[in-house]
């Protein structure tokens, strides 16, 4: 039987400051370019610069968030490690492919072949915590995050005692980049952080790639350092109703729309996809304040990842930031929030998180 | 610890250098037939010197097999994984009202377009389409659609032990209560990327692959696909369809040791094959047959030797064990998938496959595979998967015939 699981600390990096202790999206950095960086944190604060100088930025930056979210759990070392990443070390695979290209009879230098590797990330933090449990790796575009927090879901039911590193980590290629530009994925009309996002009818087509990591260490206890506590979650490739998968998931979970305090949706500013969370915000949660985050943090196929981190902190803090509120009333309180999001029309993920 | 309900397999397909259905593999299988050869169809200047396991069919052509229109973009590591999976899911009704999972495994995803237009689609528009195909998550939501799975869909990818992971994940999820059935395995084709990274690692051979033997030199890889159908025992008997054989355990560690090398006490593969006889709740002395991971490098082998001495007690105590990678090559994030299949093979037909090209005993392990066809009574069977990153994974299969 699946049950709720309980976070007990977060780690993220992103656009924004997130690394920052207390950071709550009060000041948002405001960018005009597409793709856009994470903001490099001090990595030497928590990584030895000899590993540092050897690790790809999916790597830095996972093992970096994760040590993150072991530190807010007051925790040094878990029993499993599950991630996901919809692109996996993007880089080194770049890397790879061009010396290959430039010389294939040329000895090429191993190194960005074996971290090319999808599951290197996830390997990295085993290594780092000497961590001999379960490890896995989702590559499952922007349902790789939700793939992994199911996986820990089902690893809890089976290890009710055991603790897990939960998380997700995305870079940007270089190349891949432009090739997501010639398949008119990205934004090119007035990329802007925070992205207008007109609620009625979305202004441009395209999105604003981003990167970042987030980090989870999470058990069936609640304990006294619980931050709050993921109930359910599920994946859709290809809804023909939007509307009709997430009330199915709220009748599902028992619960009906107006059980839901604030909604987070994952509004991008792209007027080709937009509409799906127009029309499941007009058709469930009319009165419901909705939140965005992916006009602040970018799209990445895992930041489902960075936005259950900001619906923990919104439970904790008990508020909205106005920069993240898109309509609706500053609630009286915040008990139960939903997380919708999609990419590109499919890949389609739901979450309930509580306090 | 009490044995959960057996997950029961019911359906499986294959495709690799050694055959284009599950039949054709086991021909191969049977007689000591291997697939390793010359480069065909990959386009590398290494064709000529590096011996690969290739299946022998262009992408055209598969294409045509599965009736995807010409101009549909589909890379090699989808095409193989499509033709294995409508050959494991014949005769089984997916949209019977039972919830219906897929969980794929690939490494490759589409790195062969990828690395094939990767200066053409800046200029040209003629490939253009194959860009979206690049994720290996794409691979997947290619499968779902042909396959018409909608309930759940997902992809892993952990090096080398990619498909068992998958497998594993599909039993997890009946056991959960969250699926009824599960489409598992995994897919690899031949890529220039896998050929001259694993060459560039220094443990590609320049000849044919000779796993557990004292002078093996390295792998030689190839590409496969396979799949598997899982359900629950009962509405496996619901519809009345017999299981060809049940998955019973499953395990998975991490070495924790390095980003490519296992330690040398295996202690991964160790804490893998340990968790599988537990889950199924079976001593290690209820083993027939081990279908190792094998790749013929110098250091999996020593390693999963030295597992295999740890789990067992002592030479005399291994059961007889094989390497089927001198047959197939090493499919990647196929391996485990392919190798489940041959496992499943072994159970119904009461056969170990030949560990081919062994001649020496590693010296510092003594141990001794299975290099000739064996007819025995087979009840249990171990399969194992190890990839970079430490992750090793083993999986126990159990005949339908008790």
């Amino acid at each position: 039987m699946i049950e709720p699981i309980y976070i007990h600390g977060k780690g993220g990096i992103s656009i924004q400051p997130t690394t920052e202790p207390d950071y709550f999206f009060d000041r948002i950095l405001p960018y005009t370019q597409n793709p856009i960086p994470a903001c490099d944190p001090d990595y030497k604060a928590l990584i030895p610069p000899l590993q540092l100088r050897r690790m790809n930025k999916s790597m830095r930056m996972a093992i970096f968030t994760s040590q993150l979210a072991l530190q807010e759990a007051n925790r040094t070392t878990v029993d499993a490690v599950i991630t996901g990443s919809g692109l996996g070390c993007l880089r080194d695979s770049e890397r790879f492919v061009e010396a290959l290209l430039a010389d294939e009879r040329q000895a090429l230098n191993p190194t960005p072949f074996i971290q090319s590797t999808h599951n290197m990330a996830a390997a990295a933090i085993a290594l780092a915590l000497k961590c001999k449990g379960y490890n896995m790796t989702y590559i499952n575009n922007a349902n790789s995050f939700e793939s992994a927090l199911l996986d820990g879901m089902v690893y809890l039911s089976e290890h009710p005692d055991d603790t897990i590193l939960l998380g997700a980590v995305d870079e940007l290629g270089e190349r891949t980049t432009e090739f997501w530009n010639i398949a008119e994925y990205l934004k090119h009309d007035a990329p802007a952080i925070p992205t207008p996002l007109p609620l009625r009818a979305a202004a441009a087509p395209g999105e604003i790639a981003a990167e970042g990591a987030t980090f989870f260490v999470a058990s069936r206890q609640p304990g006294a350092s619980a931050i709050g506590k993921v109930t359910a979650v599920e994946t859709c490739l290809e809804a023909d109703n939007p509307t009709t998968f997430v009330s199915r998931f709220l009748q599902k979970n028992g619960l009906d729309a107006p059980a839901i305090d604030a909604v987070l949706l994952g509004y991008n500013g792209d007027s080709r996809y937009d509409d799906s969370y127009r029309t499941v915000a007009q058709a469930l949660f009319a009165e419901t304040p909705c939140v965005g985050f992916k006009h602040v943090l970018g799209e990445f196929d895992t930041v489902i990842a960075a936005a259950l981190a900001l619906a923990l902190q919104i439970l904790n803090k008990q508020r909205i930031p106005a920069t993240v509120q898109l309509s609706g009333p500053q609630p009286q309180e915040l008990t139960r929030l939903l997380i919708y999001t999609q990419r590109r029309g499919k890949n389609h993920g739901v979450m309930l998180v509580e306090r | 610890m009490n044995a959960p309900a057996r997950i029961a397999i019911i359906g499986m397909g294959a495709i690799s250098a050694i055959g284009e259905d599950v039949s054709s593999n086991h021909q191969s299988l049977r007689t000591s037939s291997p697939g390793i050869g010359p480069i065909r169809h990959l386009d590398t200047p290494h064709r000529g010197r590096l011996l690969v396991g290739e299946v022998d069919i262009a992408n055209d052509e598969l294409a045509e097999r599965l009736e995807i229109p010409a101009n549909e973009a589909y890379t090699r590591s989808t095409l193989l994984a499509l033709l294995a999976a409508r050959e494991a899911t014949a005769g089984i009704d997916l949209g019977d009202g039972n919830r219906t999972g897929l969980i794929s495994a690939t490494t490759v995803g589409g790195m062969d377009a990828t690395e094939r237009y990767y200066d053409d689609y800046l200029v040209s528009e003629t490939h253009r389409h194959f860009i979206p195909t690049h994720p290996c998550g794409y691979s997947t939501e290619q499968m779902a659609r042909y396959l018409g799975v909608t309930d759940f869909v997902t992809t892993i990818s952990t090096a080398c032990s990619s498909a068992a992971n998958a497998i594993m994940l599909g039993a997890r999820m009946i056991r959960a209560g969250l699926l009824d059935r599960a489409i598992v395995g995994g897919t690899d084709c031949l890529s220039r990327f896998t050929v001259n990274g694993f060459n560039s690692l220094m443990i590609y051979t320049d000849g044919y692959c000779r796993p557990f033997d004292e002078h093996r030199s390295g792998l030689n890889l190839g590409e496969a696909a396979a799949y598997l159908v899982l359900e629950r025992s009962e509405p496996a008997a619901r519809q009345s369809k017999t299981p060809m054989a049940y998955l019973s355990g499953y395990g998975h560690a991490n070495d924790a040791f390095h980003q490519t090398a296992s330690s040398e006490d295996g202690e991964g593969a160790y804490l893998a094959m340990k968790q599988a006889l537990e889950v199924a709740g079976l001593e290690a002395s209820a083993i027939d047959y081990i279908n190792a991971h094998g790749t013929a490098t110098p250091n999996n082998d020593l390693a999963e030797g030295q597992a295999l001495l740890r789990i067992f007690g002592n030479v005399q105590s291994i059961p007889p064990f094989s390497s089927t990678k001198a047959f197939t090559g090493h499919t990647l994030a196929a391996a485990g998938a392919i190798e489940a299949v041959f496992s499943v093979l072994a159970l119904q037909h009461q056969e170990i496959f030949a560990n081919l090209n062994f001649s020496h005993p590693i010296a510092a392990l003594g141990i001794v595979p299975q290099t000739t066809l064996l007819s025995t009574a087979i009840n249990h069977v171990l399969s194992n998967s190890f990839g970079f990153g430490g992750n090793c994974s083993s999986l126990l299969f159990s005949s339908a015939h008790d």
